[in-house]
C-alpha cells in the first residue's frame, strides 16, 4: 500500500466514517489543490504555487502520504526561490505522486471494508 | 480520558482539520473549526476555548501572531501548534510565542490525548494559580474594602468556615465591621438564599430581648396586641447575627444556651415548642473570655458560641486601607452630595494616614461625609479635614469627633437598628433585592430611652425651647449609637446630613465646644 501506513493507524483512530470521510475530504483537497497548483503554474505566479503546494503537503501529512508530502515540500522550498523555473515540472511531478497516493488510498479502504467491524466478533 | 473540554481547531487544511475534529470528537471533547488566524480570534473571544491546536501557517496572519494577540486580549488558553516540522527551532519558537507544546504531523489519537490532557491540567494549575493569587491579593471581599495582610487572613477564615455551619465569633474593636464579616459569612455561605438577621443585643431592653429573639403571642405582656414571629423564626434556614452579644443579661444566655443546643424554643407566653435551623454568628466588641472571668457570660454558652474566632482589625493596623477606604467613601458622598471632589492631596492624604482612627472605620466614614457635607472642590485639602484628624499620630481622641460634627449615612459597618435588621435574599416575595428592614418596634423605643435617660439631666416631659429639645434629641441620639450619624439620623428619622448641619452650627454657635 505505498507509503500509507499512517492510514493504517487511522484506521485504528476513527470509526470506519469518519476514516471515510477524512480520507474523502483528503481526496477533494488533492483535486483542488492541484488545481490551484496548475493555474498558478499556468500563471507564474510563484507565492500561489507555494501557497497550494503547502496546503497540499499539509493535507499529505495529515494522512501519512508522506511521498506526497515531501514533493509538495521540495516544491515549496524551489518554487519560492525560482519563480519562473520549472513550474510546470514540477507540477507534473506532484501530480503524478498525487495520483499514485490516491490510488493507493483506494485500495486501503477496499481492502479496510472487506475487514470486519472494529470490536466485531470473529 | 480526560474530561470534555473546548478545543479550537485552526486550520486551514480541510484534510487536518477534519482529522483533527474526528480525533478530538472521538476523545469526548467538544470541536469548533476555524480556518483563518482572524476567526480563530474571534471564537477564542466568544467560545472561550480550553485549549487551542493550531497550525502556524495561515491565510490571513500565522499564528505566532495570533498567540501575542490572544495573549494582549487576556484570553487565557493552552494552545498547542500543530507543526510539519519536528526541528527544536520550531518548538522553541512556539514555546517563547506562548504555546504550551507542540505536536507533530501526523499524530495519531493517543498522541493527541496525552499532549492534550497534559496541556489541559497545565491550564488548569494556572486558573488555581491565578485564583489563589486572586485570594491573597484581592482588595474587596463582600462588603469590605482593604487589602492589608490582616484582613487577607480574616477573609480567608470567613470563606474558610462559610460553608460550614460552625459557630462564628467575631471580635473586634467598635466601627471595625463586624457585621459586614456577619454578613459575608452568611453570603458565602450555602444559606445565602435565606435570610440574615441581625440582633442587637446591646440596643434592646433587657424585658424586650426574650421576645425578639424568640417572639411573642398575643397576650404575653402587656402591648403584645398579636402575635409575633421572632428573630430565630426569621432566620431559619439562615443565619441570627448576635451583635454585642456580651450585653446579653444572663437570665437571656440561659434561654439563648438551650436555644443553641437544641434549636428550639418556646415564644414568650406560649409552651408550644418550635424548632428552627439556624446558623449563629456573634460578635462583641469586649474581650469574650474576660467576660468569662467577670462572670458577665456564662461559661458553657461561650464554649457553645465561640467555635470559630474571626478577629478584625483595628483601622490603625491597616496600613494603606485607610487611604483605599477614604478614597472609596469619597467617591460615594461626592456622588450622593453631589460635589466635585476627585481626590485628596497629598497632604491631606498623609494626615488621614498619620491618625490613629480609635473610632475604626465608622469614624473614618463620618469624617469623610463631614468634609463633603462642608466643602466642594476638586482635591480635598488639609485644612478641609476635622482638627481632631489633623493632631499628630497618637493623639487619637475619639470624643472629639462628635462634637465636630460626626456624620455618615448608609453603609456604616454594624449600621444595625437597635434591633432585628433582616437581611432577606433577592428575589423573596415582599422584600427588595437583599432589602433590609426592622423587624419590630424596637426603634422607637430606643430612641425614648436614649432621650429621657440622657445626660443632659432633664425628664423628657420638661418644657424647654423647641430648639434646645431638637439639641438634645440629636445629641442623646448620637450618644446611643456611638457617635453614628446614619444610626442616629434613621431613629430620628431624619437625613444625616441634617444631624451634621446642626453640628456645624451648633459648634459655629459655641454651643457646642469646637473639635
Amino acid at each position: 500500500m505505498g507509503d500509507l501506513g499512517f492510514a493504517a493507524q487511522l484506521a485504528e483512530d476513527l470509526s470506519a466514517e469518519d476514516l471515510r470521510l477524512v480520507l474523502t475530504v483528503f481526496r477533494t483537497d488533492v483535486q483542488r489543490l492541484s488545481g490551484a497548483l496548475g493555474e498558478a503554474a499556468r500563471a507564474a505566479d510563484p507565492a500561489g504555487f507555494r501557497r497550494a503546494a503547502h496546503g497540499l503537503a499539509g493535507a499529505a501529512g495529515a494522512v501519512g502520504a508522506g511521498l506526497l508530502e515531501q514533493a509538495c515540500r521540495r516544491v515549496m522550498a524551489q518554487g519560492g526561490l525560482a519563480p519562473d523555473a520549472r513550474m510546470e515540472e514540477m507540477l507534473a511531478e506532484i501530480e503524478a505522486v498525487a495520483r499514485d497516493a490516491l490510488g493507493d488510498l483506494d485500495a486501503f479502504l477496499a481492502r479496510h471494508a472487506a475487514l470486519p467491524p472494529r470490536g466485531a466478533a470473529p | 480520558m480526560t474530561a470534555p473540554a473546548r478545543v479550537l481547531v485552526v486550520e486551514d487544511t480541510p484534510t487536518q482539520a477534519q482529522l483533527a475534529r474526528a480525533l478530538l470528537v472521538g476523545l469526548g471533547h467538544e470541536v469548533e473549526l476555524v480556518e483563518s488566524a482572524g476567526a480563530a480570534l474571534a471564537a477564542a473571544r466568544d467560545w472561550r476555548p480550553d485549549a487551542i491546536l493550531l497550525d502556524i501557517e495561515l491565510p490571513d496572519y500565522n499564528g505566532f501572531e495570533l498567540m501575542q494577540r490572544l495573549h494582549a486580549e487576556g484570553i487565557e488558553t493552552s494552545v498547542i501548534v500543530v507543526t510539519a516540522n519536528a526541528s527544536i527551532n520550531a518548538a522553541v519558537e512556539a514555546m517563547r510565542a506562548g504555546a504550551v507544546d507542540f505536536i507533530v504531523k501526523p499524530y495519531a489519537k493517543a498522541r493527541l490525548a496525552v499532549t492534550l490532557a497534559n496541556a489541559l491540567e497545565k491550564r488548569a494549575l494556572a486558573v488555581q494559580l491565578a485564583s489563589v493569587k486572586a485570594r491573597l491579593d484581592r482588595d474587596r471581599f463582600f462588603g469590605f474594602i482593604g487589602g492589608s495582610a490582616p484582613m487577607q487572613a480574616a477573609y480567608r477564615t470567613i470563606e474558610s468556615v462559610a460553608a460550614s455551619k460552625a459557630s462564628v465569633f467575631i471580635t473586634g474593636e467598635s466601627g471595625t465591621g463586624k457585621e459586614l464579616a456577619a454578613e459575608a459569612v452568611h453570603r458565602a455561605s450555602p444559606r445565602a438564599g435565606r435570610n440574615f438577621v441581625a440582633l442587637n443585643c446591646g440596643a434592646i431592653p433587657r424585658d424586650l430581648l426574650e421576645s425578639e429573639v424568640f417572639g411573642h403571642v398575643r397576650g404575653a405582656f402587656t402591648g403584645a396586641s398579636a402575635d409575633r414571629e421572632g428573630a430565630a423564626r426569621l432566620a431559619d434556614g439562615g443565619t441570627l447575627f448576635l451583635d454585642e452579644i456580651g450585653e446579653m443579661p444572663l437570665e437571656m444566655q440561659v434561654k439563648l444556651l438551650r436555644f443553641v443546643q437544641t434549636g428550639s424554643y418556646s415564644p414568650v407566653g406560649s409552651s408550644r415548642v418550635e424548632r428552627v435551623d439556624v446558623r449563629f454568628v456573634c460578635a462583641t466588641n469586649r474581650d469574650p473570655m474576660l467576660e468569662v472571668q467577670a462572670g458577665r457570660f456564662r461559661e458553657d454558652l461561650y464554649y457553645r458560641l465561640y467555635v470559630v474566632p474571626v478577629e478584625l482589625p483595628p483601622l490603625r493596623a491597616r496600613g494603606e486601607d485607610v487611604l483605599m477606604i477614604a478614597r472609596h467613601f469619597l467617591t460615594q458622598f461626592a456622588r450622593e452630595e453631589k460635589r466635585g471632589f476627585q481626590g485628596y492631596s497629598a497632604a491631606a492624604e498623609q494626615a488621614l494616614a498619620a491618625y490613629s482612627w480609635p473610632g475604626n472605620v465608622r469614624q473614618l466614614q463620618n469624617v469623610v461625609r463631614n468634609i463633603v457635607v462642608l466643602h466642594d472642590g476638586e482635591r480635598v485639602e488639609l485644612d478641609m479635614i476635622p482638627r481632631a484628624v489633623r493632631r499628630p499620630a497618637g493623639d487619637g481622641e475619639w470624643v472629639a469627633m462628635p462634637a465636630a460634627a460626626v456624620v455618615s449615612a448608609g453603609a456604616a459597618p454594624e449600621a444595625a437598628a437597635p434591633s432585628a435588621r433582616v437581611l432577606r435574599p433577592a428575589g423573596e416575595a415582599g422584600a427588595g433585592s437583599g432589602a433590609i428592614s426592622g423587624a419590630s418596634s424596637g426603634v422607637s423605643s430606643g430612641v425614648s430611652s436614649g432621650v429621657s435617660s440622657g445626660a443632659d439631666g432633664e425628664g423628657a416631659t420638661a418644657v424647654v425651647p423647641l430648639a434646645v429639645m431638637e439639641r438634645r434629641l440629636i445629641l442623646a441620639a448620637l450618644r446611643q449609637t456611638n457617635q453614628d450619624v446614619p444610626r442616629a439620623a434613621a431613629l430620628l428619622e431624619i437625613n444625616p446630613s441634617t444631624v451634621y448641619r446642626k453640628l456645624q452650627s451648633w459648634r459655629a454657635g459655641g454651643l457646642l465646644p469646637n473639635g
